[in-house]
């Protein structure tokens, strides 16, 4: 397929970087899995809104009640989480398995829930929450942390790979 | 493929063959294996063909054309290149051996013995019995190409072939059972699909050591795919050639086997079982819209009625606006088991709905209206909110386009069902998370399942929640890993 070369179909467009697709990843994940623990937040499943963490732990202005506050805690949700992505990606991206994202999420949980939780005084001591509550977030950090960690570590595989099927290809 | 070590040569003797066939294909035992003796120019000459896949007015042509040789012809030295010429037909082939000449007899083809030569002549004028492309049932459009695949491997690459009369389409045949030598077709775009990708499939087709492959196409799947008990689809199935031809542009790859209708698409991630070619049919806008009420109903077929018996046994959990769901009087039977009840009926119905004759099927609609939808209710069986939620969530599979995939949704929804009955709020969160992760872990040919949910792809996931205009669509899905990445070459900035 010598005439293949001069295809403008087989020129690659620079691929965004890992970088900043993880930004992506993180900012994406921290926005769907934000409401939707707002969702569950709202149908009782969990006693603890992601709001009570990202805004009425240090203001109780009263449109952190409506759905600007709603709005402003998810925005702020996948900031925060672009930050996981980084700290995820500089310290485990190597590791090509679904099952560390699935650790990473329940570790962050073991985070916010115990070392943190000093710092959130409106929030009632783990002990003191009903077992949904603990249930429903575990559920959401693990599903939060796989689909960073995961997303982040195929990424990385996948481009690993790519590299190397192009160097046999061209050896 | 076992190599025979005695592969018998073709006898100088032409009785000898006659004896090997007779022996090994029991000619006079089947009835449906044909054999005449003509002498040509003082030599025997044997044909052998199939009665039923040979058209009796060919072989008779061939038959006269072979015979008036006698009155034209004298120097029978030169016989077998005066045959050969006189075979009219466009695929006229050598075969060396016995073997591969009782393989292309049994295949529908004319096989020519001539006495004192080491070789026999193969003549392709099989015609398998079968239907004309129909629109497949599964897979209607209301506009659009109304033609699909049929039972034949050559028209159905001839239909994919006339969508892409790209040089560069390649279709591989390979041979699969021992007994039943059934043709598979791998279509790829060869300097589109990965090549890995093929390598490994053609690798796991040829790995194949099985006597027949009767069931065609999902035999074939069930060698290749890794997690045999999985209820999940993990392969795509099409009938349309619009939406072969229009994957293999994608840079999948397609296997194709002969007796089946259906083209398997190849790697595959659920969200391929969630679109259909009705949404290329329509405007974008349109087709976005028609995709987003899909994803709702198939939503709704998985977690509605789970999050619905939730609502039922703890209605402390609904927030004040919601508070009217649940029903009013409970009935007699707990819910959670007037659920399950309800699946399995509707379920009963579904498989009658398969196997009843078409005139029996009205009586059948009938007393399905009236004993689930009124009587049911009548008796206390079931309270009314029941039958309406079963309902939605059973329209919600009918609305999946994949078949497969609807079904495996069912199992995971009653399971959800049961597992809610028994543990309440914990058990439902703890469900979906399972099945989510389940889903997650799955892989098909090294792909990962959810691919571009999880693993997250901003561009792919864009193009599956939205359908984007096909002129700004540009890049091949990256799941496939294409060798180049552009559709159109001209469009790109």
């Amino acid at each position: 397929m010598s005439d293949n070369k001069q295809l403008d179909q087989n020129k690659r467009e620079e691929p965004l970087t890992l970088l900043s697709r993880s930004a992506i990843t993180g900012f994406v994940g921290g926005v769907f899995w934000g409401l939707l623990a707002t969702l569950l937040a709202y149908f009782n499943f969990t006693e603890v809104a992601p709001k009570a963490y990202v805004l009425r732990s240090w203001t109780t202005a009263s449109w952190t009640n409506g759905w600007l506050g709603t709005v402003i805690t998810i925005l702020i949700l996948g900031g925060i989480s672009i930050l996981v992505a980084f700290i995820y990606y500089l310290f485990m991206r190597k590791i090509n398995t679904m099952w560390m994202g699935v650790a990473y999420g329940a570790i962050l949980w073991g985070i916010v829930f115990f070392v943190l939780e000093p710092i959130f005084t409106n929030i009632k001591p783990i002990r003191e929450l009903n077992q949904e509550t603990i249930v429903t977030t575990i559920c959401l950090y693990v599903l939060y942390g796989t689909f960073i960690g995961y997303s982040l570590s195929y990424d990385y595989h996948d481009k690993v790979m790519k590299a190397k099927n192009e160097k046999n290809m061209q050896a | 493929m076992r190599q025979k070590d005695d592969k018998i040569g073709i006898s100088l003797n032409i009785n000898e063959n006659k004896e090997y066939m007779e022996k090994r294909l029991g000619m006079d035992v089947s009835f449906d294996l044909g054999f005449r003796e003509v002498i040509i120019l003082k030599r025997k000459v044997h044909v052998y063909y199939l009665t039923g896949l040979c058209d009796s007015i060919i072989i008779q042509d061939l038959l006269k054309e072979l015979v008036n040789l006698n009155d034209h012809e004298t120097n029978s030295r030169k016989l077998p290149e005066i045959v050969e010429n006189r075979l009219l037909h466009q695929q006229v082939d050598r075969a060396k051996t016995m073997d591969e000449s009782v393989d292309q007899m049994l295949s529908g083809l004319i096989v020519v013995f001539i006495d004192g030569e080491k070789f026999s002549f193969i003549v392709d004028v099989r015609h398998y019995p079968g239907r004309t492309p129909e629109e497949p049932d599964t897979e209607r459009v209301i506009r659009g190409s109304r033609d699909g695949y049929t039972e034949n491997i050559i028209e159905n690459t001839a239909l994919t072939r006339r969508r892409l009369r790209d040089a560069r389409l390649r279709h591989e045949m390979l041979k699969v059972g021992e007994r039943s030598k059934t043709d598979v077709c791998l279509s790829y775009v060869k300097d589109i699909a990965d090549e890995g990708l093929i390598h490994l499939i053609k690798k796991k087709i040829e790995e194949i050591e099985i006597d027949g492959i009767s069931m065609a196409d999902k035999t074939i799947e069930e060698f290749i795919i890794e997690r045999k008990w999985n209820p999940y689809p993990l392969v795509r199935y099409t009938e349309r050639p619009d939406v072969a031809a229009n994957h293999l542009l994608e840079g999948h790859v397609l296997i194709l086997v002969d007796t089946s209708p259906s083209a398997i698409i190849l790697p595959t991630t659920f969200f391929h079982h969630l679109q259909h070619a009705e949404e290329y049919r329509q405007a974008p806008a349109i087709g976005t819209f028609v995709r987003w009420i899909r994803f709702l109903a198939i939503l709704a077929s998985m977690y509605l009625l789970p999050l619905w018996l939730l609502f039922v046994l703890d209605p402390t959990i609904l927030p004040k606006a919601l508070t009217f769901i649940g029903p009013n009087e409970e009935g007699n039977i707990p819910i959670m088991l007037q659920i399950v009840m309800a699946i399995i009926g509707i379920e009963f119905l579904r498989m009658a709905a398969i196997h009843t004759p078409t005139p029996l099927s009205t009586s059948m609609g009938l007393i399905a209206a009236v004993l689930i939808g009124q009587i049911a209710i009548d008796v206390g069986m079931f309270t009314p909110e029941v039958i309406l939620y079963v309902s939605i969530s059973a329209i919600g599979s009918y609305v999946t386009p994949s078949y497969e995939l609807s079904v495996a949704n069912k199992v995971v929804n009653i399971l959800l069902v049961i597992i809610t009955g028994f543990l309440g709020a914990v058990g439902f969160v703890i469900g979906v998370s399972l099945h989510l992760i389940y889903l997650v872990n799955l892989k098909s040919i090294k792909t990962p399942y959810l691919w571009p949910f999880l693993p997250f792809n901003p561009r792919a996931m864009l193009q599956i929640i939205f359908r984007i205009p096909v002129p700004y669509s540009n890049s091949r899905p990256s799941i496939v890993h294409p060798k180049n990445n552009y559709r159109q070459p001209k469009g790109k900035k």
